[in-house]
């Protein structure tokens, strides 16, 4: 068996209030491990640290505790070998479609022509052919995070991290969305970390799902998916995906029911 | 959004009932508007006119419309108003595009280190919360009564207001988008390039159209004070000689300098903001 | 998902709980430890240039030549009288223009043909340079409280009564609609959805007033005047006493502070009150 690609070992990421010295531990001792070309999910209640954890995998945030390594080295920071696709809104609204895609490719030195030039397969791949010279806001949702999903890919990383990419798509779009993805990730075969609230969402795309608890934010179930690939959306009715869901479900009725009772703990005492 | 954008570009559509009006009644209806607008102008006018031919209104302190233009058509005339709107509008443009010269990188730059930011800070604030009017005897002392007296004023009110709103642009730059940015890796100067200053650059020219009026106050404010040329000066003599239909012809002009300046920053805007949607504000 | 942090206040990396207290103590305060620390080192600077004598005194004067100027103004008495003709004037001028504005904006916002009589006015006006005027007030008027009361009043007028006006019109249709087919009566519509829906446009209005009828009465007061916080720089300086007109600047200022950081606040206050624009 292959080492894993990526190593996460007891992540932690704590907080202080500085007046009154209390501790919040948003992420607690979290480990995860992904191979080569995995598809992985992350389930969680809100709150529970989902978007800390995927910054300190991006190196956008550093870790107050614990280690990362990608590929045998250790993470510090971001770098080429990880990209990122955004929640909506993260393009850059003074660039065109061709320029958002490249901005990554300019990032690394390349020139403005030849970063276009690359990026170009790219929007082809996400059916974006002929919106090249687009503004964001001429786009729909579903087309914007296309765009993201591109500027993401067209660095060619090795790991593809995204946060509730399609989080703000309607549930039709939402489906064509996740169907697309699949194909694309069969195409290129990243490594893909990837965080939704959508159970069903995270069962039709992953190999492994894994759910973290309420916060703070711990490792609870990793949970293989025995699925065929290549997947249809209508796998989304077969029992066993249904079974599935009622696992996942369970697991995490218990830990959104734990988060709401702390919520109303807190706005009583407010 | 895409919906509004759809409606305003096709002609309003009206209630099916119009149809059946009478043509004289429909055309007014549908453009009440207008007719409303126009008819409260005239209406104002024509009660001025009247009103200070038949002696209700003392034509010594309100002019009348008809002397106003009369004013206007001999002003025109004369070369000294020429000299006088040279004047006024040099102080101007030199005061103003001094204060956007210096005003713009500085705020950028104190908007973009956080702590030069909280450090200058209370002095922004408190120079931009003062009348600078007040500084009018002072600017006096430093650079005499002549044309500088009048830029200087006219730089201090342009440069606060410039500063501050390109800093505020700076500091409220998308977080999200800086995290890309950063995610990617991009060197600070590309941060800075493709990021900020885009980002930023709506309220950059927001602040500069703020500016004209405060230019423009600048340059009232201070010919009102103290000078011997210029539209201001002008004002002054009117005012001193009773000669209010004069007077009034200056604040005419003085409102078109504005409107002229508000515009061309307005274009400006219109040609760097492509990237926006093109939806009225309302 | 943000919010459970902000209720208590920023959260800071928990690395920070392990560094020594005055470096957490600066990381918390860090704002207002520089604000004061710019603010004093300007101080510092301008008596040093003074006292070297790089800079002469009748320039700017120093800190602590105003400082003594203002003792010795306050002990005369002079200054209370000043301070409080201005203000009444600026208070006066301003209680009318924010009733009247108020008023004028809410008929012109609410009523549809009003609107259309009442909007070409108020943009064009607007868009004039009031104070442009102000000799010809003092004509009018004379040099006593009524024309510093009036120039308040002009200049302030406009852009209370024109950002009322946008107040109203951008009330939340949906809002409007709720009021309507619960049957509320035009008193309840108005009360409950049109002047809460208005009233941060009414404070903007007031903030963006504020700061031109300052420079309204203080250039009334410097053209033409015998009592007033102008009148008192002016008077200070066509005898060249630098440090007494310093006091009069730099209490403007202060009040140009108050005024502007007070009405903000409260506008922050009512900030929640604004309707969402709708895309
Ligand atoms: N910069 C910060 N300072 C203080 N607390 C933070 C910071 N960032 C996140 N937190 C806290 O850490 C916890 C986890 O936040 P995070 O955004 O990772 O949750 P999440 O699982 O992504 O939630 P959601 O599903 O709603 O997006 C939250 O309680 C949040 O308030
Ligand atoms: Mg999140």
């Amino acid at each position: 068996m292959s080492m894993a690609k990526l190593e996460a070992a007891d992540v932690c990421m704590e907080y202080y209030q500085p007046r009154t010295g209390k501790r919040m531990l948003a992420v607690d001792r979290f480990c995860l491990s992904v191979d080569e070309g995995e598809f992985v999910s992350i389930l969680g209640p809100s709150g529970c640290g989902k978007s800390t954890f995927i910054k300190i995998v991006d190196g956008l945030i550093s870790a107050t505790a614990g280690e990362l390594r990608l590929d045998g080295k250790k993470i510090t920071g971001p770098g080429r070998d990880r990209s990122m696709v955004f929640q909506d809104s993260s393009l850059f609204p003074w660039f065109t479609v061709i320029r958002n895609v490249a901005y990554g490719l300019e990032c690394q030195g390349l020139s403005g022509k030849e970063a276009a030039k690359q990026s170009q397969p790219f929007i082809d791949l996400v059916g974006l052919t002929g919106f090249e010279h687009h503004y964001p806001y001429e786009l729909s949702g579903g087309m914007q995070q296309r765009v993201n999903l591109a500027r993401a890919l067209a660095v060619n990383p090795q790991l593809l991290l995204m946060d509730e990419p399609f989080a703000a798509l309607d549930a039709q779009t939402r489906e064509v969305m996740q169907h697309e993805l699949l194909n694309i990730w069969q195409q290129t075969r990243k490594m893909v970390l990837f965080i939704t609230h959508q159970i069903d969402e995270a069962i039709y795309l992953s190999d492994r799902v894994i759910v973290m608890s309420a916060r703070p934010g711990r490792l609870m179930a990793d949970i293989k998916i025995d699925i065929p690939r290549p997947r249809h959306l209508w796998v989304k009715r077969d029992p066993k995906f249904l079974e599935y869901t009622d696992q996942i479900w369970h697991l995490i009725e218990s830990q959104v029911k734990r988060t709401m009772a702390a919520d109303q703990v807190v706005a009583s005492r407010d | 959004m895409t919906a509004a954008a759809a409606t305003q570009s096709e002609s309003k559509l009206l209630d099916v009932r119009y149809a059946g009006l009478p043509p004289l009644l429909r055309w007014y209806l549908i453009n009440e508007r207008g007719i409303l607008g126009a008819l409260s102008f005239v209406g104002f006018f024509l009660f001025w006119e009247i009103g200070s031919a038949a002696g209700w209104i003392d034509a010594y302190f309100f002019s009348s419309p008809a002397r106003i233009f009369n004013a206007g058509v001999t002003e025109v005339q004369n070369p000294r108003l020429w000299s006088d709107l040279q004047i006024s509008g040099t102080e101007l443009v030199v005061g103003y595009v001094a204060a956007a010269a210096i005003g713009v990188p500085l705020g950028i730059l104190v908007g973009w280190y956080r702590k030069l930011n909280y450090f200058v800070d209370p002095w922004l604030n408190f120079m931009n919360a003062l009348p600078r009017v007040a500084m009018m005897p002072l600017i006096v002392l430093w650079v005499g009564i002549g044309i500088w007296s009048k830029i200087v004023v006219v730089f201090l009110g342009v440069f606060f207001t410039v500063v501050i709103n390109s800093l505020y642009g700076v500091r409220t730059v998308d977080r999200r988008l800086l995290d890309v940015s950063s995610s990617f890796k991009a060197s600070q100067w590309r941060v800075f390039t493709t990021v900020v200053l885009p980002g930023s650059v709506p309220f950059i020219l927001a602040g500069l159209r703020l500016g004209i009026g405060r230019g423009l106050i600048g340059v009232l404010v201070g010919e009102l004070y103290s000078s011997n040329a210029g539209i201001g000066y002008m004002i002054t003599v009117s005012s001193q000689t009773l000669q209010t239909s004069r007077l009034l012809f200056g604040v005419l002009l003085l409102t078109l300098m504005g409107v002229i300046g508000v515009e061309l920053v307005r274009l400006l805007e219109k040609r760097v903001e492509r990237w926006r949607p093109k939806v009225g504000a309302r | 998902m943000a919010a459970a942090s902000t209720g208590e206040g920023e959260l800071l990396d928990v690395r920070l709980a392990g560094v020594a207290p005055w470096r957490r103590w600066y990381a918390q305060h860090e704002r207002l430890t520089l604000g004061v620390l710019g603010f004093v080192s300007v101080l510092a600077f301008w008596e040093l240039t003074v006292q070297v004598g790089w800079m002469k005194r009748v320039f700017l004067s120093s800190p602590t030549a105003i400082y003594t100027a203002f003792l010795n103004e306050a002990r005369a008495g002079t200054l209370w009288t000043n301070i409080s003709v201005s203000l009444l004037e600026f208070l006066l001028g301003f209680f009318i223009a924010a009733v009247v504005g108020v008023t004028i904006g809410l008929i012109g916002g609410w009523f549809r043909r009003a609107n259309y009589i009442l909007d070409p006015w108020l943009s064009a006006l607007y868009a004039t340079p009031d104070i442009a005027l102000v000799p010809l007030i003092i004509l009018v008027l004379g040099i006593d409280l009524q024309a510093k009361v009036f120039v308040v009043f002009l200049t302030s007028l406009f852009s209370v009564a024109v950002n009322t006006l946008i107040g109203v019109q951008s009330i939340d249709i949906r809002m409007l609609e709720v009021a309507r087919s619960f049957g509320a009566s035009h008193l309840r519509v108005f009360r409950t959805v049109i002047l809460p829906g208005t009233v941060p446009f009414m404070l903007s209005g007031l903030r963006l007033a504020s700061g031109r009828a300052l420079v309204g009465v203080v250039l009334a007061e410097l053209l033409a005047a015998n009592a007033g916080l102008g009148f008192m720089i002016n008077l200070a300086g066509s005898t060249l006493n630098t440090a007494r007109m310093m006091v009069g600047v730099l209490l403007l200022g202060f009040f140009g502070v108050l005024l502007g950081e007070g009405l903000r606040r409260v506008e922050q206050h009512f900030e929640v009150w604004r309707p969402k624009r709708q895309d």
